[in-house]
């Protein structure tokens, strides 16, 4: 660093420091074991959406990799959304017949039944039907026999789960500050959702780190986003375990013809600035006219983005030191005509490429930094939320 | 030469030429078919489709989003084949592929099979 370089947002939280970043969390199995253990296994994590399980009796089974199990998160008659293990309390199979990472299903009666023998669980997770139960043994009985639990609770339409069977913090708590921040935007009511999934060769945190910043737009999204992102962000806000802030544009863009059709159709896109009409007043605190959308991480392993009627998630799972299931999730308003369907395909298709460009980094960043050539990283100050979150991770890997 | 039965309205025979190769009722067809493309191609449907895109999209508007009628089916798929080209004409300068990106084929969209009415 320039030793007289003011800094925006690192004399703003001097605590985060300003020496250069590790390499070795990237590429440890160790490392990773410990953000298992200490991180994942014991903070709140977003596993879905409500509108993806909108009826009573729907269901969804999420598979959570590094946790060696899958999560059926079902819709009760109660209206209450629930989460347990996906395994059988007879001889342990999957309750729930796996299609893929995540599988939907509904059920009229709202209950769940396992192929193998017939056992049925309703959305509470008790065992109310067992084929043959006279046959069974005074050791057995159906109420200490339903289906394993796991903490669920929803925020904002955002189903979390918390694998730690300990812990006693709830969700609003744990997302206390992001959660004040964004709360009140209405994410339901952009409930088209155009979702991608891949799997990369590379360390979730250098899938987080690569899209928490805007310094990288002019370079990496030249193509799809040529000139239209600022580099510097504006409102950091360090939450916490959580972070935020505003990243804008540029106003010198030129849109290309599809581009200004789209736009001038659906009256929502991230390549222009509308009038505050969603976003809550917290966000973009002085209605800055070049506010294009606010980027927030949600710690560990979500970052959620909103504007004026778009909004979009990046959410990396880890499966092993060095690879990820990454999921990208664009949420718009349903369409109501065919114009507005066509506007639509074309921001998803721009937007799709955007993160084409995105994950081209990736495995290659991980496969450098694998040399160990490198012990270290540089961090400018407009990657501050990339520091904030390796400080975040350290002050959790240090807890005993 | 064959005879040709037109598959679109008669506002839109320009289009006629580009039925086989782009209407193409999913979004992972239309992006394998854009993979599978040249340049050339490219461009040639975007010069030709691009002006005819307003009353395009005005046509498909006589109709409550869903209740499209058959015979308009392969005209809404083209103009999605459009959505799926333009950046690579408007931005790309004719890369079939998005430059300097992650390998197109791994990335999956959740609903990349379901047929577009």
């Amino acid at each position: 660093m320039n030793s007289n370089t003011k800094l925006r947002w690192g004399d703003l939280y001097p605590e985060l420091g300003i020496e250069p970043i590790p390499t070795e969390p990237c590429i440890s199995p160790e490392i990773y074991q410990e953000e298992i253990e200490k991180v994942f296994s014991k903070v709140w994590l977003k596993v879905g959406r409500v509108e993806e399980i909108p009826k009573k009796g729907d269901y969804k089974v999420k598979r959570i990799e590094f946790a060696k199990t899958s999560v059926i998160l079902m819709h009760g008659k109660d209206g209450q959304i629930r989460g347990f293990h996906n395994i059988c309390s007879h001889r342990g199979n999957k309750v729930v017949v796996e299609t893929g990472d995540e599988t939907y299903g509904s059920s009229k009666a709202a209950v769940v039944t396992c192929r193998f023998h017939g056992w049925v669980y309703d959305a509470k997770g008790d065992l109310v039907n067992v084929p043959e139960e006279d046959k069974f043994t005074a050791c057995f009985t159906k109420e200490h026999n339903g289906l394993t639990p796991i903490r669920t609770q929803v925020w904002e339409g955002f189903i979390f789960i918390n694998l730690d069977t300990e812990g006693t913090q709830d969700v609003e708590a744990f997302l206390t500050g992001i959660g004040a921040h964004l709360g009140g935007y209405p994410f339901h009511e952009m409930d088209e959702c155009f979702a991608y999934n891949t799997v990369l060769d590379c360390n979730w945190k250098v899938a987080h780190d690569a899209f928490a910043e805007a310094y990288h737009v002019a370079t990496i999204h030249a193509g799809s986003f040529p000139n239209v992102f600022a580099s510097g962000l504006q409102d950091v806000q360090l939450l916490g375990d959580h972070r935020t802030c505003a990243v804008c544009l540029t106003k010198n863009a030129h849109p290309k013809p599809a581009a200004a059709l789209s736009s001038e159709i659906t009256g929502a896109s991230l390549v222009n600035h509308y009038e505050r009409k969603q976003l809550p007043k917290s966000v973009n605190p002085h209605d800055r006219d070049d506010f294009s959308f606010e980027l927030s991480v949600i710690f560990p392993n979500i970052l959620v983005h909103v504007t004026e009627g778009v909004w979009f998630t990046h959410q990396f799972w880890p499966i092993s030191h060095d690879k990820i299931r990454w999921e990208g999730r664009y949420y718009l308003p349903k369409a109501k005509t065919y114009s507005q369907r066509w506007a639509q395909e074309f921001a998803q298709v721009l937007q799709r490429n955007a993160w084409l460009e995105d994950t081209a980094t990736m495995e290659d960043t991980q496969a450098a930094l694998a040399s160990k050539a490198k012990k270290v990283m540089h961090l400018q100050d407009e990657e501050i939320l990339i520091r904030h979150g390796y400080h975040v991770l350290e002050q959790y890997l240090n807890r005993q | 030469m064959t005879h040709m039965i037109s598959q679109l309205p008669t506002d839109f025979t320009m289009l006629e030429p580009f039925v086989a190769k782009w209407a193409l009722a999913t979004s992972k067809q239309r992006h394998a078919e854009r993979l599978n493309s040249s340049s050339i191609e490219l461009q040639q449907f975007y010069d030709v489709i691009l002006p005819e895109m307003r009353h395009l999209l005005a046509a498909l508007d006589h109709y409550a989003l869903g209740e499209l009628p058959e015979e308009l089916y392969k005209l809404y798929w083209l103009s999605l084949s459009f959505a799926e080209v333009a950046p690579h004409i408007e931005l790309y300068k004719g890369s079939v592929g998005v430059p300097y990106a992650f390998e197109e084929k791994r990335f999956i969209y959740e609903a990349g099979d379901i047929v577009n009415l």
